[in-house]
């Protein structure tokens, strides 16, 4: 392999600065790191040059920024910046945040024309405090990745100031697929909303436009309030999350207005299964959820809630959980109130007479739910999210001659 | 699914349920291997089907005509039950209370949808028998057991052609284990469950 080429470009980059470097040894460098230790060549460049600076006593290269306060040269697009990089931008505080840690003085998000990006001010910078709705020049911020999601981290090196702007911002929603992990806006609609599983959640459940869904999460902050299912909202500024290769969107501080009228939503999501109920799980008939508003979990036999304790004032509901079999997968199934009763033709208030005058209670209702769907052949459509079908609907199949017709001759063909 | 993919599931914590197959009487008991996927005590074990697939779980639906309680201390409930081409042994111990509470109430006979475990035992005299552990049985209409002729008919004629065209691993121990396997034979078996069903 040849080493001049990468060579020639450090040798460039320090003779800028009035310093001679020894190619020989340089050279030397790269190959011992690229054909002994394996290393990646732009990685062994990278290596090389961070040693000869050191040697200079160079500070650290800095791509943009460097030139000095006041220059405009490295100014750049939000959408631009990359992890790594020492910006100057200009931008608007859309949202600030209350900082999570005491070495942080604010957080939020600013945005410009092509963009959106976290900001954090450590508290060690002695920045001027930013303010909501404000535009300000940022230089020589430095920008880095928090789980996955790039962050512009003012520093005490960072200098900030209002600019005198006052252009509104109106940022262009993403088609849902397009999200990627930072911050992005959306328009879209509540498809569903799952029970809370946490006492700090407001609401979770799933988003969604023509292009795909997202799952979303609203974290309890005074003013945050729900999202309607079924309705459409322009949601600008949310934060996307990366966890398990999967997406998701915090609405937490994001800006959110419901939209008049309907969108389509993507629907090949909604995937049909078929199989045999091979097993109904416990936890599954007629159970009583907390009544307290936003939790929704349901309660032990004791009528105990893991956050809120007793509740004496429960509310009922149906649902059942099992797993569904084709013979080649199993399909782990949570079936809601309405698709329940439609399959095992008791309804909740038949459900409620049941628990409350038979001396096995809730048991008996599990027990008459089960003998009625256990062993069923049943067409499920739903919506699979982390090997869990949320099932809309569920039907018992039916035998069709014209099937049984086919088999026949599939079978009496070949002998 | 490979045996591959069932581990890698394990270690990620992310439980991945083995499926039940659909397989008639007259191939299970032709079982005659049976094997353990894994070193741990707690691996699952496979029988083999002749026609090359592993069965860690089956899913049954026939008359069960017979049932009989076992045992003194330890009470069973052995039971059998009958599709178009033969007999399934079902039992259910005090390991699967469930099972065994739900076999008692059962009337024979009846209509019932099994789902178990598959396990072969050699006899004294040397003859093999494939018992299947119930892990939960219910009385079920005659339509559910059509559609299960179907199922179980379309899965069986799957497997037929995949062991003439295919070579999964699976599949090439079943030719080993099952020298003597004539498909023909299986084809009619199929033919004869689904020639019973009266239009």
């Amino acid at each position: 392999m040849d080493y001049s080429e990468a060579t020639e470009r450090i040798s460039r980059k320090f003779k800028k600065s009035g310093n001679e470097i020894n190619r020989e040894k340089v050279e030397g460098k790269l190959r011992r790191l690229i054909e002994e230790f394996g290393v990646q060549p732009a990685e062994a460049e990278r290596s090389v040059s961070n040693e000869l600076a050191k040697e200079f006593n160079i500070p650290p290269a800095s791509p943009q920024g460097s030139s000095g306060t006041g220059s405009a040269t490295g100014q750049k697009a939000i959408a631009d910046v990359c992890p790594g990089d020492w910006v100057t931008l200009e931008g608007k505080v859309v949202s600030l945040a209350p900082p999570a840690s005491p070495a942080i003085a604010q957080s939020g998000i600013v945005a410009d024309e092509s963009g959106a990006i976290r900001f954090v001010v450590w508290a060690k910078s002695n920045a001027p405090k930013i303010k909501e709705g404000a535009w300000y020049r940022i230089e020589s911020a430095v920008v880095d990745e928090y789980k996955n999601i790039p962050n512009l981290k003012v520093h005490s090196g960072t200098t900030i100031k209002e600019i005198d702007k006052t252009d509104p911002l109106i940022p262009s929603p993403l088609p849902v697929k397009d999200l990627r992990p930072g911050i992005g806006s959306v328009r879209a609609k509540v498809i569903q909303e799952w029970d809370v599983t946490h006492d700090r959640m407001l609401q979770s459940g799933i988003v969604g436009d023509e292009t795909g869904t997202i799952k979303f999460i609203i974290w309890k902050e005074q003013g945050k309030e729900k999202l309607a299912v079924g309705s459409v909202y322009s949601i600008f500024y949310a934060q996307v999350d990366e966890f398990n290769e999967r997406l998701s969107l915090n609405l937490t501080s994001a800006t959110i207005m419901q939209e008049e009228g309907d969108i389509a939503t993507i629907t090949g999501g909604d995937a049909e299964i078929r199989g045999a109920i091979v097993h109904i799980a416990p936890g599954s008939g007629i159970i009583k959820r907390c009544p307290v508003e936003g939790c929704n979990r349901a309660l032990s036999r004791q009528n105990y809630c893991p956050i809120h304790e007793i509740q004496p004032n429960f509310v009922y509901d149906l649902r059942i959980k099992g797993w569904l079999d084709d013979g080649e997968r199993t399909h782990n199934l949570l079936l809601k109130r309405d698709v329940v009763e439609a399959l095992t033709g008791i309804n909740l208030d038949q459900a409620k007479e049941i628990a409350e005058n038979n001396p096995l209670g809730m048991d008996e209702v599990f027990l008459q739910m089960r003998e009625k769907v256990l062993g069923r052949y049943v067409a499920c459509k739903g919506r699979e999210i982390e090997n869990r079908v949320l099932v809309n609907s569920c039907e018992r199949m039916h035998f069709e001659s014209g099937e049984h017709t086919k088999l026949l001759n599939r079978a009496g063909g070949a002998s | 699914m490979s045996a591959k993919d069932t581990e890698m599931g394990r270690r990620d914590g992310s439980f991945e349920r083995e499926p039940a197959r659909r397989v008639f009487a007259s191939e299970l008991r032709e079982c005659r291997y049976q094997f353990r996927d894994g070193e741990d005590e707690k691996s699952p074990t496979f029988v083999l089907l002749p026609t090359g697939e592993r069965s860690n779980r089956i899913f049954l639906v026939g008359t069960l005509t017979e049932k009989t309680r076992q045992g003194e201390q330890n009470i069973f409930y052995r039971g059998r039950v009958i599709d178009p081409t033969g007999t399934f042994f079902i039992m259910a111990g005090s390991y699967q209370p469930e099972a065994m509470q739900q076999m008692a109430k059962i009337e024979t006979p009846a209509f019932v949808a099994v789902t178990g475990k598959p396990n072969l035992y050699q006899k004294p005299d040397g003859s093999y028998l494939v018992s299947v552990r119930v892990e939960s049985i219910t009385v079920v209409d005659k339509e559910t057991r059509d559609l299960w002729l179907l199922d179980t008919a379309t899965r069986t004629l799957d497997r037929i052609d995949a062991l003439a065209t295919s070579t999964t691993p699976d599949i090439l121990k079943a030719k080993e284990q099952y020298p003597t396997l004539d498909l023909a034979t299986h084809r009619r078996m199929v033919y004869d469950a689904l020639a019973q069903i009266k239009i």
